[in-house]
Parts: structure tokens; C-alpha cells; sequence
């Protein structure tokens, strides 16, 4: 590596070789002829894959599904650590912060699990260390007897001043909710921060988020307005996407899907978002139109890595292709388990 | 009772005959009362077979909603969203009165919430989590339905069932029994009415010759 830390060249190192990794993740007609494997085959498949030290390490805790799951999950956060340590100079900052969302999802778990008196030892086997917490510092936090000691022992860490501040309402309340949307709030705000920050690069990490942002939002309106909770849409809206919060209050209120997708593409200046917004006129439930939004949101990713092809794009694309590749596989064995259709499996799978 | 305890007299009679009308009074009412309780069980059973139907259909649902839940969050999502919940279910029960039988009300309190107050995050969740929550509420509500219907048709069943063996007793058993006893002493009585009579006119003759 030594050769390679000056100029563009690390750049093109991680973003070719991540196009290579990319490359080899399965294909979809691979997860259609596994839809037709039973169980057994299917945890020999996904074993020959680059699955099995995870497997192998994990089999005598855990069997069956479960086994395959934790694995699956244990190799993601292997994999994003192993990125993490690829990525070069703000390529590095970009996803570092980028994948600080899997912090959010333990330290909440965390704290759950133990005000609901869950031993450490279920707890740990939920947790996913892809972020910037590890599995040590999981560990530790685990065996903390109260919620107060599990925030201490996040002091110095990003989570720290959001924890702080809305701890004390989330246990009166008895609720985390609150709690966990400040939390991710703030994680695109910072990303936010971090692209806008003025170093090489952020212009197309930005563009990225906003579309995130944009389609979280989104898929949350309409979350919301099946939830008939159209009054508080302000309170679960992402602020710094390209559509304003303000609009995405005043649409959740509209009746007809037909006047919010207008409203809406009025207000979106990216064609891109444009067409994610067309996909909501298709009248389905919600839970397809997230599935639509999301294959939208990778196909524009995809495009995005093109355009920008040694820039933060293809470390993205790759880190939400591998996620979604876990996701496949998960979907499969636990459809499978629970003696799903292939038919109904394949309508969850991002494909 | 047997015939031989029976004392046979006039005052006996009169009491015997209160004690019948009283008999065949509270074996109509209670006649009555055992068909109303029919008519009422069967509309109970009417319902009890919706809401068994409704049951199954709501745990096959909730069932096929947490397939669908770990297929598509994995058992960590599901586990994981499963560990903001907070507040259970609080179980009322209340009393009410069908023909004198006392059922259970069954009034659940906190089970259905809306999507903001189920303590999860909106931003960090799916709504396949929304819907599997929607359809175990869903399955909780069905249970509490369900559990009132059944123990309603419960009661009123061991309700007509004692009406029953209630008005059995006195059709077959206590009014025949009474009015045996009543022709008894109605026969001792004419047969002492014959005796006397008979008597009286042995005297007579007797006197007279």
C-alpha cells in the first residue's frame, strides 16, 4: 500500500478493487435457484461461499437457521470492518461515518435489551459490530447494570451528546423511540456535516445521502400515512434531503396518492427522484412500495458509482450490495424455515 | 317421601296442595327460564363460532406476519424491535348478568397502539415490523374477544344444564311424588269418610233396634 497513499491512485486501488468484490457477490438468478433449494442444500450453498469460517466458528453455539443468520451477520460486519481498513484518507472518514448506523442499531439494543432485563449473553447474539464500535467495546457495554453506566461508557463517542440529552426522557417514558429517531437524525446530519465539509470528494458522498435521505423520507410518509399518524409526519422527517420537511408535512395530509406524487415532484429538482417518486403511484401497500423504493435506490447508486466511478460511490454501492446480499440470504433460509412459497420469498428479496 | 310418613289429614292436604301449585309455578318458570337459556346459549354459540373463526384466521395471520417479520429483518431485527416493547397488555374483567347466570366482560386496555406509540423507532424499523405488531394486536384483541365468548358459553351451559336437571327433578320426580301423596290422603280421607260414615249408621241401626 505503501506505493499507493498520494494523489488519486488510492482512489482507483479501493474503488477497483471493490468493483472486483462487487463483482463477485451472488447474482440474481443465483438467489432464484437457491428459491428452489431446501434448507440442508441451502446452508451448504451459502457454507461453500465465502460464509464458512463464520460458519465454521459459530456452529457450536448455534444451529440450524439461527446459525446461518448469525453467521451471515458476523461475516457482514467482518466485511465492513475489512472495507473500513481499505478505505483511504476521506474515503475513510465517509465510511466511517457512513457506517456508524449499525452503532445506533447496537447501542439501542443494548440499551433495551438491558432495562428489559435480558441477560448479556441474548443481547450479544443480536448485536451486529459493523460500525465504529467493535465487538470489545459491545462486550463491555453489555455487562453495564443500568442504563446511566451504558451511556458512560460511550462518553468520547459520536452517539454521546444525542444518549446524553435524550436519555432521561426515554426512561421516564419508558420508551426508546424517541430516542432512536434523534438518534438517526443526527447520523444524517452528520453525514450531512462530513460532506459538506468541503473535502475532496463530499459533493457526490452529499448527493448520495440526500437521495437516502430523500427515499428514508419517503418510505416513512408512507409508513406513517398507513399508520393513519399524518399529524406527526414533521417529527419522523429526515431534514437536508432535496425535498423540504415542510412540504412532506403538508403532502401527508393530502388524500389522493396522485396529488402528493405531483406535489412532490414539483418539489424534487433530480430527475432520479423524480422517477423514485413516480414508483409511489403504484397503489401498493407499503411494504412493496419500500422493496420499489429501495431496488430504486441501489439502481441509482449503481448509476452513481458510474458517474463517479473513483470517488466514495463504489465503496457505497459495494457496502449496500453486500448488505443487501446478506439480506437475500437471510430472507431465503428464514422463508424457507418457515415454509414460505418460493413465489412469496421472491417478492421480499432486492433483486 | 314415603307413602307410610305421609300424615292423613285435612290440614296435610291443604299443605300438599299449596306445596303442587308452588311446584308446577317454579317448574314453569323454571321451564321458561331453561329455553331462554337456550335461546341465548345459541345465540352465544352463533358468535363463539365467528370468533373462533376470527381467532384462527388472526393467529394464522399473526403466524405468516412473523415468518414474513424474520424473512425480511431476520430474527435480530424482529428479537430486537421485540425488546422496545414496554407496556403489556392490561386484562380488565367486569361482571354482567344473562338471566341471572354472571359472565365475565373481558376488556383489554393498551393492546391496539398506534404505529408512534408502540416504542420502536420509526426511523430504524420496516413496516413489516408495523404490520407484524398490527397483526399480533390484532391476535391479542381476538384472544380477549374469544376468552369472553367462551367462558360466557361456558357458564350458561352449566347454567342450562342445572336448569335442567332442576325442572327434570320436579317433572318427574317431585311434583308426581306430591301428587301421589295428595290422592293418598284424598283416598284416606274419603276411606276414614267411608269408615265413619259407616260407623255412624251401625250406631244407628244399632240404636234403633
Amino acid at each position: 500500500m505503501a506505493e499507493v497513499m498520494a494523489g488519486p491512485a488510492p482512489y482507483v486501488y479501493v474503488a477497483t478493487r471493490l468493483r472486483v468484490r462487487k463483482a463477485k457477490l451472488l447474482r440474481p438468478e443465483e438467489y432464484l435457484r437457491m428459491l428452489n433449494m431446501s434448507l440442508p442444500e441451502i446452508t451448504r450453498y451459502i457454507e461453500e461461499l465465502e460464509y464458512k469460517t463464520e460458519i465454521d466458528e459459530l456452529s457450536p453455539s448455534f444451529s440450524g437457521v439461527d446459525l446461518l443468520e448469525v453467521a451471515l451477520s458476523w461475516n457482514l460486519a467482518k466485511e465492513y470492518q475489512n472495507v473500513l481498513a481499505l478505505a483511504p484518507g476521506t474515503m475513510h472518514a465517509f465510511t466511517a461515518a457512513y457506517l456508524r448506523r449499525w452503532d445506533i442499531a447496537n447501542i439501542l439494543t443494548v440499551l433495551r435489551g438491558r432495562t428489559q432485563g435480558f441477560g448479556a449473553g441474548k443481547i450479544k447474539e443480536v448485536l451486529i459490530p459493523a460500525g465504529s464500535l467493535d465487538r470489545a467495546a459491545l462486550d463491555r457495554l453489555v455487562t453495564e447494570d443500568s442504563p446511566e453506566r451504558i451511556v458512560e461508557g460511550l462518553r468520547g463517542s459520536h452517539l454521546y451528546p444525542v444518549v446524553t440529552r435524550e436519555l432521561s426522557a426515554a426512561l421516564e417514558s419508558g420508551s426508546f423511540a424517541r430516542l432512536e429517531n434523534e438518534l438517526y437524525k443526527q447520523y444524517y446530519a452528520d453525514l450531512v456535516r462530513v460532506a459538506r465539509s468541503g473535502i475532496k470528494g463530499g459533493y457526490e458522498f452529499l448527493q448520495y445521502i440526500q437521495l437516502e435521505i430523500d427515499i428514508t423520507n419517503l418510505q416513512n410518509l408512507w409508513r406513517l400515512r398507513e399508520g393513519g399518524a399524518t399529524e406527526e409526519v414533521r417529527e419522523f422527517m429526515i431534514s437536508d434531503g432535496r425535498i423540504p420537511v415542510d412540504e412532506l408535512d403538508r403532502v401527508a395530509r393530502l388524500d389522493s396518492v396522485d396529488e402528493i406524487v405531483d406535489s412532490l415532484k414539483k418539489r424534487a429538482n433530480l430527475e432520479p427522484l423524480r422517477e423514485a417518486i413516480e414508483e409511489l403511484r403504484c397503489g401498493c401497500p407499503v411494504r412493496q412500495v419500500e422493496s420499489r423504493l429501495t431496488r430504486f435506490k441501489l439502481d441509482l447508486m449503481d448509476r452513481m458509482s458510474r458517474r463517479y466511478p473513483f470517488s466514495v460511490s463504489p465503496v457505497l454501492v459495494y457496502l449496500e450490495r453486500k448488505r443487501y446480499e446478506v439480506y437475500n440470504l437471510r430472507a431465503i433460509a428464514r422463508g424457507k424455515s418457515a415454509n414460505l412459497a418460493p413465489e412469496r420469498i421472491q417478492e421480499y428479496l432486492v433483486i | 317421601m314415603a307413602l307410610r310418613d305421609i300424615k292423613p289429614t285435612r290440614s296435610e292436604l291443604i299443605n300438599l296442595k299449596r306445596r303442587i301449585q308452588l311446584s308446577e309455578r317454579g317448574y314453569k318458570i323454571l321451564k321458561m327460564k331453561r329455553d331462554g337459556l337456550i335461546l341465548e346459549f345459541f345465540k352465544v354459540l352463533g358468535q363463539a363460532k365467528d370468533s373462533q373463526n376470527a381467532l384462527n384466521a388472526a393467529y394464522a395471520r399473526a403466524e405468516e406476519m412473523m415468518a414474513v417479520a424474520n424473512t425480511v429483518e431476520g430474527a435480530i431485527g424482529v428479537k430486537s424491535a421485540a425488546f422496545s416493547v414496554k407496556e403489556v397488555p392490561q386484562i380488565g374483567v367486569k361482571q354482567k348478568n344473562i338471566m341471572g347466570v354472571v359472565v365475565p366482560e373481558i376488556q383489554g386496555s393498551s393492546v391496539t397502539k398506534p404505529l408512534v406509540d408502540r416504542g420502536y423507532g420509526v426511523l430504524g424499523t420496516s413496516s413489516t415490523i408495523d404490520e407484524t405488531a398490527s397483526a399480533f394486536e390484532d391476535l391479542v384483541e381476538q384472544i380477549i374477544r374469544s376468552a369472553e365468548i367462551e367462558t360466557t358459553m361456558k357458564r350458561l351451559l352449566e347454567e342450562i344444564e342445572k336448569t335442567k336437571r332442576r325442572v327434570n327433578a320436579l317433572e318427574f320426580k317431585v311434583i308426581p311424588e306430591q301428587a301421589e301423596a295428595r290422592d293418598f290422603i284424598k283416598m284416606r280421607l274419603d276411606e276414614m269418610e267411608r269408615e265413619e260414615l259407616f260407623r255412624l249408621k251401625r250406631i244407628k241401626a244399632r240404636s234403633q233396634a
